[in-house]
Protein backbone atom coordinates (compact mmCIF):
# COMPACT_ATOMS: atom_id res chain seq x y z
CA UNK A 1 0.00 0.00 0.00
CA UNK A 2 1.54 3.28 -1.04
CA UNK A 3 0.74 6.65 0.45
CA UNK A 4 -1.31 7.43 -2.67
CA UNK A 5 -3.88 4.72 -2.01
CA UNK A 6 -7.30 5.74 -0.81
CA UNK A 7 -10.16 3.74 0.65
CA UNK A 8 -13.78 3.58 -0.51
CA UNK A 9 -14.94 6.25 1.88
CA UNK A 10 -12.39 8.74 0.60
CA UNK A 11 -13.17 7.70 -2.97
CA UNK A 12 -16.90 8.35 -2.53
CA UNK A 13 -16.21 11.68 -0.85
CA UNK A 14 -14.32 12.84 -3.92
CA UNK A 15 -16.53 11.15 -6.49
CA UNK A 16 -18.38 14.24 -7.69
CA UNK A 17 -15.18 16.20 -8.15
CA UNK A 18 -13.63 13.24 -9.92
CA UNK A 19 -16.58 13.02 -12.32
CA UNK A 20 -16.30 16.77 -12.90
CA UNK A 21 -12.52 16.62 -13.47
CA UNK A 22 -11.99 19.04 -10.61
CA UNK A 23 -9.46 17.08 -8.56
CA UNK A 24 -5.81 18.12 -8.52
CA UNK A 25 -3.46 15.78 -10.37
CA UNK A 26 -2.34 13.66 -7.39
CA UNK A 27 -5.84 13.03 -6.07
CA UNK A 28 -7.11 12.40 -9.59
CA UNK A 29 -4.61 9.62 -10.20
CA UNK A 30 -5.28 8.13 -6.76
CA UNK A 31 -8.94 7.97 -7.75
CA UNK A 32 -8.12 6.38 -11.10
CA UNK A 33 -6.06 3.82 -9.27
CA UNK A 34 -8.89 3.07 -6.84
CA UNK A 35 -11.43 2.78 -9.67
CA UNK A 36 -9.27 0.18 -11.38
CA UNK A 37 -9.05 -1.84 -8.20
CA UNK A 38 -12.53 -1.44 -6.71
CA UNK A 39 -15.52 -2.74 -8.61
CA UNK A 40 -18.05 -1.19 -6.28
CA UNK A 41 -16.72 2.37 -6.55
CA UNK A 42 -16.18 1.91 -10.26
CA UNK A 43 -19.87 1.00 -10.77
CA UNK A 44 -20.91 4.04 -8.80
CA UNK A 45 -18.53 6.21 -10.82
CA UNK A 46 -19.84 4.80 -14.09
CA UNK A 47 -23.38 5.61 -13.08
CA UNK A 48 -22.59 9.23 -12.18
CA UNK A 49 -20.39 9.68 -15.24
CA UNK A 50 -23.05 8.38 -17.61
CA UNK A 51 -25.78 10.47 -16.03
CA UNK A 52 -23.63 13.57 -16.46
CA UNK A 53 -22.91 12.58 -20.05
CA UNK A 54 -26.64 12.14 -20.73
CA UNK A 55 -27.39 15.55 -19.28
CA UNK A 56 -24.67 16.96 -21.51
CA UNK A 57 -26.62 15.87 -24.59
CA UNK A 58 -29.43 18.24 -23.60
CA UNK A 59 -27.24 21.24 -24.30
CA UNK A 60 -28.86 23.24 -26.98
CA UNK A 61 -27.24 26.12 -28.78
CA UNK A 62 -29.83 26.85 -31.39
CA UNK A 63 -30.35 30.52 -32.21
CA UNK A 64 -33.11 31.57 -34.54
CA UNK A 65 -32.02 33.99 -37.26
CA UNK A 66 -34.43 36.58 -35.81
CA UNK A 67 -32.79 36.39 -32.40
CA UNK A 68 -29.36 36.56 -33.94
CA UNK A 69 -30.31 39.60 -36.06
CA UNK A 70 -31.71 41.30 -33.00
CA UNK A 71 -28.42 40.92 -31.09
CA UNK A 72 -26.40 42.10 -34.09
CA UNK A 73 -28.55 45.22 -34.36
CA UNK A 74 -28.16 45.78 -30.64
CA UNK A 75 -24.37 45.48 -30.85
CA UNK A 76 -24.30 48.04 -33.69
CA UNK A 77 -26.30 50.46 -31.57
CA UNK A 78 -23.65 50.61 -28.82
CA UNK B 1 -11.94 49.69 -20.88
CA UNK B 2 -10.58 46.20 -20.40
CA UNK B 3 -11.57 44.71 -23.74
CA UNK B 4 -12.19 46.37 -27.07
CA UNK B 5 -15.54 46.79 -28.72
CA UNK B 6 -14.51 44.25 -31.37
CA UNK B 7 -13.62 41.71 -28.69
CA UNK B 8 -16.90 42.29 -26.90
CA UNK B 9 -18.84 41.74 -30.12
CA UNK B 10 -17.01 38.62 -31.13
CA UNK B 11 -17.31 37.14 -27.62
CA UNK B 12 -21.04 37.84 -27.52
CA UNK B 13 -21.64 36.38 -30.97
CA UNK B 14 -19.47 33.37 -30.17
CA UNK B 15 -21.45 32.64 -27.00
CA UNK B 16 -24.86 33.57 -28.37
CA UNK B 17 -26.09 30.02 -28.84
CA UNK B 18 -25.09 29.04 -25.34
CA UNK B 19 -26.54 32.19 -23.79
CA UNK B 20 -29.76 31.53 -25.66
CA UNK B 21 -29.80 27.87 -24.61
CA UNK B 22 -29.32 28.65 -20.93
CA UNK B 23 -31.83 31.51 -21.10
CA UNK B 24 -34.41 29.15 -22.59
CA UNK B 25 -33.95 26.73 -19.69
CA UNK B 26 -34.24 29.49 -17.14
CA UNK B 27 -37.33 31.16 -18.63
CA UNK B 28 -38.84 28.02 -20.21
CA UNK B 29 -40.06 30.22 -23.02
CA UNK B 30 -38.49 31.30 -26.35
CA UNK B 31 -39.69 34.91 -26.34
CA UNK B 32 -38.65 35.55 -22.75
CA UNK B 33 -35.33 33.88 -23.48
CA UNK B 34 -34.64 36.23 -26.40
CA UNK B 35 -35.55 39.25 -24.27
CA UNK B 36 -33.34 37.99 -21.47
CA UNK B 37 -30.35 37.58 -23.78
CA UNK B 38 -30.85 41.03 -25.31
CA UNK B 39 -31.13 42.64 -21.88
CA UNK B 40 -28.05 40.72 -20.73
CA UNK B 41 -25.99 41.92 -23.68
CA UNK B 42 -27.11 45.53 -23.11
CA UNK B 43 -26.24 45.35 -19.42
CA UNK B 44 -22.93 43.66 -20.15
CA UNK B 45 -21.97 46.46 -22.52
CA UNK B 46 -22.76 49.08 -19.89
CA UNK B 47 -20.81 47.14 -17.27
CA UNK B 48 -17.84 46.42 -19.48
CA UNK B 49 -15.35 48.05 -17.10
CA UNK B 50 -16.20 45.40 -14.48
CA UNK B 51 -14.70 42.73 -16.75
CA UNK B 52 -11.12 42.27 -15.66
CA UNK B 53 -9.73 40.40 -18.63
CA UNK B 54 -10.96 38.63 -21.71
CA UNK B 55 -10.37 35.14 -20.27
CA UNK B 56 -13.04 35.84 -17.65
CA UNK B 57 -15.63 36.80 -20.26
CA UNK B 58 -17.74 33.66 -20.17
CA UNK B 59 -18.19 33.54 -16.37
CA UNK B 60 -18.76 37.29 -16.33
CA UNK B 61 -21.52 37.38 -18.93
CA UNK B 62 -23.28 34.33 -17.54
CA UNK B 63 -23.30 36.05 -14.18
CA UNK B 64 -25.03 39.02 -15.78
CA UNK B 65 -27.48 36.64 -17.44
CA UNK B 66 -28.30 34.97 -14.14
CA UNK B 67 -28.69 38.29 -12.30
CA UNK B 68 -30.82 39.74 -15.07
CA UNK B 69 -33.05 36.69 -14.89
CA UNK B 70 -33.44 37.00 -11.12
CA UNK B 71 -34.16 40.74 -11.41
CA UNK B 72 -36.78 40.08 -14.02
CA UNK B 73 -38.44 37.44 -11.83
CA UNK B 74 -38.59 39.93 -8.96
CA UNK B 75 -39.87 42.70 -11.16
CA UNK B 76 -42.74 40.57 -12.36
CA UNK B 77 -43.43 39.38 -8.87
CA UNK B 78 -42.92 35.88 -10.21
CA UNK B 79 -40.11 35.03 -7.87
CA UNK B 80 -38.18 31.87 -8.49
CA UNK B 81 -39.90 29.17 -6.50
CA UNK B 82 -36.86 28.97 -4.29
CA UNK B 83 -34.76 31.98 -3.51
CA UNK B 84 -31.03 31.25 -3.54
CA UNK B 85 -30.84 31.00 0.24
CA UNK B 86 -33.29 28.13 0.27
CA UNK B 87 -30.78 26.14 -1.69
CA UNK B 88 -28.49 25.90 1.28
CA UNK B 89 -28.80 22.61 3.09
CA UNK B 90 -30.73 22.66 6.32
CA UNK B 91 -28.41 22.31 9.31
CA UNK B 92 -27.25 18.75 9.80
CA UNK B 93 -28.67 17.63 6.48
CA UNK B 94 -25.35 17.33 4.66
CA UNK B 95 -25.41 13.54 4.68
CA UNK B 96 -28.94 13.17 3.35
CA UNK B 97 -27.88 12.74 -0.25
CA UNK B 98 -30.22 10.82 -2.51
CA UNK B 99 -28.61 8.42 -4.95
CA UNK B 100 -30.36 6.33 -7.59
CA UNK B 101 -27.31 4.11 -7.59
CA UNK B 102 -27.81 3.30 -3.93
CA UNK B 103 -31.50 2.67 -4.50
CA UNK B 104 -30.94 0.22 -7.30
CA UNK B 105 -27.51 -1.29 -7.15
CA UNK B 106 -27.49 -4.94 -6.20
CA UNK B 107 -23.95 -6.04 -5.51
CA UNK B 108 -24.88 -9.73 -5.42
CA UNK B 109 -26.64 -9.86 -8.75
CA UNK B 110 -25.30 -11.80 -11.67
CA UNK B 111 -22.63 -9.93 -13.53
CA UNK B 112 -24.79 -9.25 -16.57
CA UNK B 113 -27.48 -7.53 -14.57
CA UNK B 114 -26.82 -3.95 -13.51
CA UNK B 115 -30.23 -2.40 -12.85
CA UNK B 116 -28.84 1.09 -12.33
CA UNK B 117 -27.14 1.03 -15.72
CA UNK B 118 -30.32 -0.28 -17.33
CA UNK B 119 -32.17 2.56 -15.67
CA UNK B 120 -29.85 5.01 -17.44
CA UNK B 121 -30.29 3.19 -20.75
CA UNK B 122 -34.05 3.62 -20.49
CA UNK B 123 -33.94 7.30 -19.57
CA UNK B 124 -35.23 9.38 -22.42
CA UNK B 125 -34.33 12.91 -23.33
CA UNK B 126 -37.84 13.97 -22.27
CA UNK B 127 -37.37 12.41 -18.84
CA UNK B 128 -34.21 14.42 -18.31
CA UNK B 129 -35.76 17.60 -19.69
CA UNK B 130 -38.75 17.26 -17.40
CA UNK B 131 -36.63 16.53 -14.33
CA UNK B 132 -34.36 19.47 -15.07
CA UNK B 133 -37.33 21.80 -15.54
CA UNK B 134 -38.73 20.64 -12.18
CA UNK B 135 -35.56 21.52 -10.26
CA UNK B 136 -35.61 24.72 -8.21
CA UNK B 137 -33.87 27.56 -10.10
CA UNK B 138 -30.78 27.77 -7.92
CA UNK B 139 -30.16 24.06 -8.39
CA UNK B 140 -31.08 24.10 -12.06
CA UNK B 141 -28.53 26.75 -12.88
CA UNK B 142 -25.59 24.81 -11.38
CA UNK B 143 -26.59 21.63 -13.18
CA UNK B 144 -26.95 23.53 -16.46
CA UNK B 145 -23.59 25.25 -16.08
CA UNK B 146 -21.74 22.14 -14.97
CA UNK B 147 -23.32 19.27 -16.88
CA UNK B 148 -24.65 20.99 -20.01
CA UNK B 149 -22.26 23.89 -20.46
CA UNK B 150 -19.23 22.11 -18.99
CA UNK B 151 -18.14 25.06 -16.89
CA UNK B 152 -15.41 24.47 -14.32
CA UNK B 153 -16.26 25.04 -10.65
CA UNK B 154 -14.26 28.28 -10.80
CA UNK B 155 -16.31 29.52 -13.75
CA UNK B 156 -19.58 28.57 -12.07
CA UNK B 157 -18.39 30.41 -8.96
CA UNK B 158 -17.75 33.49 -11.09
CA UNK B 159 -21.09 33.14 -12.86
CA UNK B 160 -23.05 32.88 -9.63
CA UNK B 161 -20.91 35.17 -7.50
CA UNK B 162 -20.35 32.53 -4.81
CA UNK B 163 -17.23 30.79 -3.47
CA UNK B 164 -16.01 27.58 -5.15
CA UNK B 165 -16.83 25.59 -2.00
CA UNK B 166 -20.45 26.70 -2.32
CA UNK B 167 -20.52 25.55 -5.93
CA UNK B 168 -19.28 22.12 -4.86
CA UNK B 169 -21.87 21.67 -2.12
CA UNK B 170 -24.69 23.15 -4.17
CA UNK B 171 -23.87 20.84 -7.08
CA UNK B 172 -23.91 17.86 -4.74
CA UNK B 173 -27.36 18.82 -3.47
CA UNK B 174 -28.60 19.71 -6.95
CA UNK B 175 -27.60 16.31 -8.34
CA UNK B 176 -29.15 14.60 -5.36
CA UNK B 177 -32.39 16.54 -5.95
CA UNK B 178 -32.29 15.77 -9.67
CA UNK B 179 -31.84 12.05 -9.01
CA UNK B 180 -34.72 12.12 -6.57
CA UNK B 181 -36.97 13.65 -9.24
CA UNK B 182 -35.82 11.17 -11.89
CA UNK B 183 -36.40 8.34 -9.46
CA UNK B 184 -39.88 9.54 -8.61
CA UNK B 185 -40.74 9.95 -12.30
CA UNK B 186 -39.48 6.46 -13.02
CA UNK B 187 -41.46 4.98 -10.15
CA UNK B 188 -44.59 6.79 -11.31
CA UNK B 189 -44.42 5.07 -14.69
CA UNK B 190 -43.32 1.77 -13.22
CA UNK B 191 -39.83 1.92 -14.67
CA UNK B 192 -37.99 1.60 -11.40
CA UNK B 193 -38.27 -0.30 -8.19
CA UNK B 194 -36.00 -0.42 -5.18
CA UNK B 195 -33.55 -3.25 -4.97
CA UNK B 196 -35.30 -6.06 -3.12
CA UNK B 197 -34.29 -6.57 0.48
CA UNK B 198 -31.52 -9.08 1.03
CA UNK B 199 -33.78 -11.90 2.23
CA UNK B 200 -36.04 -11.63 -0.79
CA UNK B 201 -33.31 -12.41 -3.25
CA UNK B 202 -31.85 -15.55 -1.78
CA UNK B 203 -31.73 -17.19 -5.19
CA UNK B 204 -29.62 -14.39 -6.61
CA UNK B 205 -27.46 -14.24 -3.51
CA UNK B 206 -26.37 -17.82 -4.11
CA UNK B 207 -25.67 -17.17 -7.77
CA UNK B 208 -22.04 -16.88 -8.82
CA UNK B 209 -20.55 -13.56 -7.81
CA UNK B 210 -19.40 -11.19 -10.48
CA UNK B 211 -15.78 -11.67 -11.27
CA UNK B 212 -13.46 -8.71 -11.20
CA UNK B 213 -12.30 -9.21 -14.77
CA UNK B 214 -15.70 -8.85 -16.42
CA UNK B 215 -15.16 -5.31 -17.58
CA UNK B 216 -12.10 -3.63 -18.92
CA UNK B 217 -11.09 -1.33 -16.14
CA UNK B 218 -8.39 0.54 -17.92
CA UNK B 219 -10.98 2.80 -19.48
CA UNK B 220 -11.49 5.10 -16.56
CA UNK B 221 -10.78 8.62 -17.60
ZN1 LIG C 1 -13.97 1.52 -3.44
Amino acid sequence: MTKHEIDCEQALDQLIEFVDHELPEGKHSAMQHHMRACKSCFSRFEFERRLKEKLGTLRDTEVSSDASERIKRLLKSF
Amino acid sequence: MSVSRETFESQVLGLLGRLQGVARRLTRNDTDAEDLVAETVARAWRALDTLEHEAAFRGWIFRILNNTFLDECRRRGARPRFEPLDCEAPEGDEEQQFSIFEQMHQPFLLWFSTPEQEFLDKLLREDLERALATLPECYRIVVILSDLEEFSYAEIAAALGVPVGTVRSRLARARSALQKILWQQAKDIGLAAEAPAENECSETASAPRATAGRRKKGEVT
